[in-house]
């Protein structure tokens, strides 16, 4: 399509004027101002704005503004579980420092539970197709929740003096070990989970009809409902005051009075149950869920995390949209290379702003 | 433009002048270490011929049954010898009868086993000690043979301790030669480099900054600024060369940024910072990176303890040394002849400098754990390395004992006076600044309050003000 | 008689001299290694054990590398297994395809090497910590959707094999034992000559200022050593390694294709390092066997564990955890540890069994 190659030569145009303008602003005005490095991060920010409203604006003109939407849509389930797993890396790596590589392995643990407690029910005659999934997913939920809370209190709290490249390295042992055992368990099948409904919602948006099919609408209800509750525990409970404590330092948290141990058990606790549901909507899907199928979200959820900073919620839930967006998109524009371009574009994101969107700089005293 | 052709010059000569100091100085090193290595070989080869020729003697007194104290002795030392290992047989041998006892119903039987047991091992203990006796004592005296057979001995044992000491003087004096021959040739050159330089000097005014002559450091309205917060405002002050320089100042007055602004780690917002690196160049500071500074003579210790701890204590000092070592990576990747004398070099130049501050005991040890007294003197130790025309201590005597504290000001001292550097310290200690500082500048909120000798100082009143508050 | 005596002695402690110098052990490994191969010709030894030898030795090249980035510098990547398969790939394009000479294609894969540590570096400079590790977890996936798309050069998703390669001129046909006895004699000088560069890096000025930059940058700094510059030489030195070892896989396997060097990988190397030990070269080989050796060499002919190979999976997996959260400075430093305690215990052993035999002293 020769479309596609005048509009990425259009972005490519914008992008680099936009890097051109900034280079010349930075010459000749940023270094002489007094507050330079505000004025610095300030400009980077309205850079990567405009960057990725230029890729948007000029993609909606490309595809239509419609069509963007209406993938947009079909791609919330996506962006749902994606948002789900950020915020369990993120709520783990808050308490823990470090980078939990086994996140995908105990929401597919935890999807397994789910899956192996709905064929049971069905067996036994139950009917009620909502009910018994909702069933299988309150069960998935618990048992990763439980599955969470063991690893951190039995394994990760016993180990003498690790710090968070050892922590990264048990996680990546528990991978293997979560991996052995899901057979073991469970059979060596892959399952498909049958989804909440298999229906599609039609609804106009001015002239244009759009379809979201009601799944969608679940996992987003579901995402929702969830992460709601979950920034209202930490603005507003002990336990998030807790978390945000032993976020700045554990030391002091635990010298304060701040049982950490009780906060980090419950975060991966958390974690684990936000990945349940994550793999219980992924193997809704229609795809097969094998032992590792959640390894490539586990890795979004990463750079997802990176995106937008380890730091905070909000802004890695940004970072999770961002990459939804772009690798919704991608693909239209060139279908073997949609990794690398998503991939590329975050890794300029990330040189330009090291500490992810909306990271904050902390000085290091000498 | 003659000038500026002459300023090139200048600074072309002083890179070739310090390239041939350095080597000379290298091969000048290098020949002490190797030649106190050959000197210690030879020793120890003709100190073990000697050895042997008095222990040959002794064989041969024994032959000939000369001495006969000798005799008697080794006799005595053999029969010793027997006796001991029959008293072990006999222990056991009562011990396992203690043992049988204990358990057996029929004592006498085992006692009678017992008694014979033992009675046959006297036997053959006397047995045994008879036949040394008999060995030795049989032989008839010879001293004729001896004397011959000893000055035999004698003669070729010195002929060849003679031998070792003509070769080894005759190679040490070889290998001085050749490197005096070298450094010879090197100072020759440096000389002609020197000449010429000092030459050019003369005829240029070279750009000193306007710094005065015994001037060392001159910071010029230095200021730094952290967001909204003037950390530094402002500043201005000479550090003389050979002075202990102390800066003073409340908490959060901004010392340690000064110097972190010296040394680079901060970029100074405004303002000029220039540092006398020898007699005729001067250097811009502001113009240099971080691991540039160490280079222009400067080097700093921490207010944290900031050591290698995956190192040993030496191995801490031959990191200060990094600039020194002139093999590139792919010599160090084959670790090249001269990679290894470099080392050796500096690894005893770090003794050497170890032994000095007092921590020799400690050369091998891993920093972590030591006393922090210790950590805080191996700092210091490592800034000796690079012999550096200026030391900064950031809070020396911050967690020592009044003990400690008094002992690095004397060790702060020794270093001043035998290393002729400029030191240039920040400390709360007021008792320690008042001792060992030429000259104290005294800052608050990042402005300068007051410089002056210790006791200007502490008759200030701003100062004063500054730290117990206004009344 | 004294004499003979004299000599043994002086050569006795000439050994003992020869046995100190850190090269002494690794050539003992290598002819260890091919007195392996001897016995294979023999009949002695299975091909699969000649097999699991050369993997371990390839993956150690690799880990040795990685170790100088983690364990020395202090740099955490995940993008080691892209860096292999980049190399495998660029042996079995330029040399297996396009016919281009051995030296030359090692020359290429060092200075592509030479290239992508380079960016890696630069990336380094401004991301830290786990985030360098993440973004470097993205770069090895966008490595390996590279190498999936770009068929031209990889074979997309059926991978490059390599049928034959020519060495001094001489040609080798993958399928008979010359081939294969070649290869593994290439492995093993590989891996002695990779061992006598990481010691010597480590003991020498560059190794000490890597491990200062992890410790305290500033003061790394402050002493004069730069940091980026050494950043930078540890990714390239690493990327270089990670390079080569893709070279030598693709000799010993005779194929490679993409969807192999995934995260998996990356993270498995990463565990042979912490596991061994990250900064001992011993240590980093026991990790690689472990981690890559064990299965193959030991656990398939255990009945146990050759029925359940879910359990070989949880058997790694239990390992890596039981070691680094008990063992922190890895299964080396347990073996070091452990063999101390050993001497102590038989001193105490020797001191009871001569005091049941004298008795005690009454001293």
């Amino acid at each position: 399509m020769p479309g596609i190659d005048v509009a990425v030569r259009q972005i490519l145009i914008i992008i680099l004027g936009l890097i051109a303008i900034y280079a010349a602003l930075d010459l000749f005005w940023l270094r002489k101002q007094t507050h330079k490095s505000l004025y610095r991060s300030r400009a980077l920010n309205v850079l990567i704005v405009l960057s990725i409203l230029t890729m948007i604006v000029i993609s909606a003109r490309l595809f239509t503004l419609p069509i963007i939407i209406q993938i947009l849509l079909l791609n919330t389930i996506d962006l749902s579980i994606l948002i789900l797993a950020t915020t369990a890396v993120v709520l783990i790596f808050k308490t823990s420092v470090t980078t939990n590589f086994a996140q995908g392995m105990m929401a597919t643990f935890g999807a397994f539970f789910a899956a192996s407690v709905v064929m049971k029910l069905i067996d036994n005659g139950s009917t009620n197709m909502t009910l018994i999934l909702f069933a299988g997913l309150f069960a998935g939920i618990v048992i990763s929740f439980l599955l969470g809370l063991f690893i951190d209190v039995m394994i990760i709290r016993k180990g003498k003096n690790v710090n968070s490249v050892g922590k990264q390295m048990i996680t990546m042992g528990l991978v293997m070990v979560i991996m052995g055992i899901i057979p073991v368990i469970f059979g060596s099948n892959p399952i498909v989970l049958p989804a909440f409904s298999v229906d599609v919602k039609i609804f106009n948006i001015g002239d244009y009809p759009m379809v979201i099919p009601v799944q969608n609408l679940y996992a987003i209800a579901i995402t929702v409902i969830v992460l709601a509750a979950l920034f209202i525990a930490l603005r507003f409970t002990k336990w998030g005051l807790g978390v945000r404590a032993t976020a700045s330092s554990e030391t002091i948290a635990s010298m304060m009075g701040v049982n950490t141990h009780v906060i980090t058990a419950m975060s991966w606790a958390i974690a684990g149950g936000l990945g349940a549901i994550a793999a219980f909507f992924y193997a809704s899907m229609g795809t097969q869920v094998q032992v590792a199928s959640m390894v490539p979200v586990q890795v979004n959820a990463f750079m997802a995390a990176v995106l937008g900073s380890f730091g905070s919620f909000g802004g890695s839930i940004i970072g999770a949209i961002l990459i939804n967006v772009f690798s919704s998109i991608a693909p239209y524009y060139n279908g073997t290379w949609q990794l690398v371009i998503v991939y590329g574009i975050i890794l300029l994101i990330v040189l330009a702003k090291p500490l992810g969107l909306f990271g904050k700089k902390i000085a290091k005293k000498v | 433009m003659a000038k500026m052709m002459n300023n090139l010059l200048i600074k072309v000569y002083q890179q070739i002048l310090i390239r041939i100091e350095d080597k000379a100085k290298f091969k000048k090193d290098y020949s002490e270490v190797v030649l106190a290595r050959k000197r210690l070989r030879a020793e120890n080869r003709i100190n073990s011929f000697e050895d042997n020729l008095s222990a040959k003697c002794l064989v041969l007194a024994l032959k000939y049954s000369v001495n006969n104290d000798a005799t008697k002795e080794l006799i005595a030392s053999k029969v010793q010898k027997i006796e001991n290992k029959f008293y072990w047989r006999k222990r056991a041998l009562k011990t396992s009868f203690e043992r049988k006892s204990a358990k057996a119903e029929d004592k006498s039987a085992v006692e009678k086993t017992f008694f014979d047991k033992a009675r046959e091992l006297d036997n053959e203990l006397s047995k045994e000690i008879e036949t040394i006796n008999q060995k030795y004592s049989g032989i008839k005296s010879n001293l004729e043979q001896y004397n011959t057979e000893v000055k035999e001995l004698e003669i070729k044992t010195l002929e060849k301790i003679a031998q070792i000491e003509r070769k080894s003087a005759s190679s040490l004096e070889d290998f001085k030669k050749k490197t005096d021959n070298k450094i010879e040739l090197l100072n020759k050159f440096g000389k002609y480099f020197k000449d010429k330089l000092f030459a050019l000097v003369d005829q240029t005014k070279i750009n000193n900054y306007g710094l005065d002559e015994d001037v060392i450091l001159r910071l010029d309205n230095l200021t730094m600024r952290f967001g909204g917060l003037l950390a530094v405002d402002h500043l201005s002050f000479d550090v003389k060369e050979g002075e202990i320089f102390g800066l003073i100042g409340p908490n959060g007055a901004g010392k340690t940024t000064v110097f972190n602004c010296i040394t680079k780690f901060y970029k100074p917002f405004d303002g000029k910072m220039y540092f006398r690196k020898n007699k005729i160049d001067t250097v811009f500071l502001n113009d240099y990176k971080v691991h540039q500074i160490i280079k222009q003579g400067i080097v700093r210790t921490f207010q944290n303890v900031e050591l290698i701890w995956e190192l040993t204590v030496i191995d801490n000092l031959l990191v200060a040394a990094h600039t020194l070592f002139k093999t590139g990576f792919f010599g160090q990747l084959i670790h090249t002849r001269k990679l290894r004398q470099e080392e050796l070099v500096l690894r005893k130049k770090a003794e050497n400098v170890l032994t000095k501050i007092g921590l020799l005991a400690y050369k091998d040890s891993y920093p972590l754990g030591l006393p922090y007294g210790i950590l805080k003197k191996i700092e210091l130790a490592r800034t000796l390395m690079v012999e550096p025309k200026m030391i900064i201590l950031d809070e020396p005597a911050a967690g020592l004992n009044d003990a400690e504290t008094l002992e690095l000001a004397k060790l702060i001292k020794m270093i001043r006076d035998e290393e002729k550097v400029t030191i240039f310290l920040v400390e709360h200690d007021m008792g320690l600044v008042m001792d060992i500082c030429d000259t104290v500048c005294a800052i608050s909120f990042g402005k300068r309050l007051a410089i002056g000798t210790p006791k200007e100082i502490q008759e200030n009143k701003l100062v004063r003000d500054a730290y117990l508050g206004e009344e | 008689m004294l004499k003979l005596k004299n000599v043994l002695a002086n050569f006795k402690k000439q050994f003992l001299s020869i046995s100190k110098h850190p090269y002494f052990g690794f050539i003992v490994l290598g002819l260890i290694f091919l007195f392996a191969l001897f016995l294979r010709n023999m009949g002695l030894l299975t091909i699969s054990v000649i097999n699991t030898f050369t993997l371990v030795m390839i993956y150690s090249v690799v880990a040795m590398g990685f170790s100088l980035l983690l364990g020395f510098g202090g740099l955490a990547s995940l993008g080691t297994a892209g860096l292999v398969g980049l190399g495998s790939f660029i042996m079995g394009y330029f040399h297996g395809i396009g016919g281009m000479s051995f030296g030359m294609t090692i020359v290429i894969s060092i200075i592509i090497a030479l290239a992508v540590g380079l960016l890696v570096g630069f990336i380094s400079l401004r991301i830290e910590g786990m985030y360098l590790a993440i973004i470097t977890l993205g770069l090895g996936e966008m490595l390996r959707q590279f190498f999936i798309s770009y068929d031209t050069f990889t074979g997309g998703f059926t991978g490059t094999s390599l049928r034959s390669f020519k060495i001094f001129g001489k040609l080798f046909e993958s399928g008979n034992d010359n081939y294969f006895n070649t290869v593994y004699i290439i492995v093993i000088i590989c891996f002695i000559l990779a061992m006598v560069a990481t010691i010597n890096i480590i003991k020498s000025p560059t190794g000490r200022a890597l491990l200062s930059m992890k410790n305290s940058e500033s003061a790394a700094q402050s002493m004069g050593i730069s940091i980026i510059k050494y950043r930078l030489l540890a990714f390239i030195l690493s990327s270089v390694f990670a390079v080569l070892g893709g070279v030598l896989y693709i000799l010993h396997t005779k194929f490679s294709y993409p969807p192999q060097w995934n995260l998996s990988y990356s993270l498995d190397i990463l565990a042979a390092v912490i596991v061994g030990g990250a900064q001992s070269i011993y240590g980093i080989i026991i990790g690689v066997f472990l981690i890559f050796g064990l299965k193959v060499s030991v656990l398939n002919y255990i009945p146990f564990f050759s029925n359940n190979p879910a359990l070989i999976v949880i058997f790694n997996g239990v390992l890596i955890v039981l070691v680094v959260m008990f063992y922190p400075g890895g299964l080396i430093r347990l073996l070091q540890t452990s063999w101390f305690k050993l001497k102590i215990k038989l001193a105490k052993i020797k001191m009871k069994w001569r005091t049941y035999r004298y008795g005690k002293d009454d001293e």
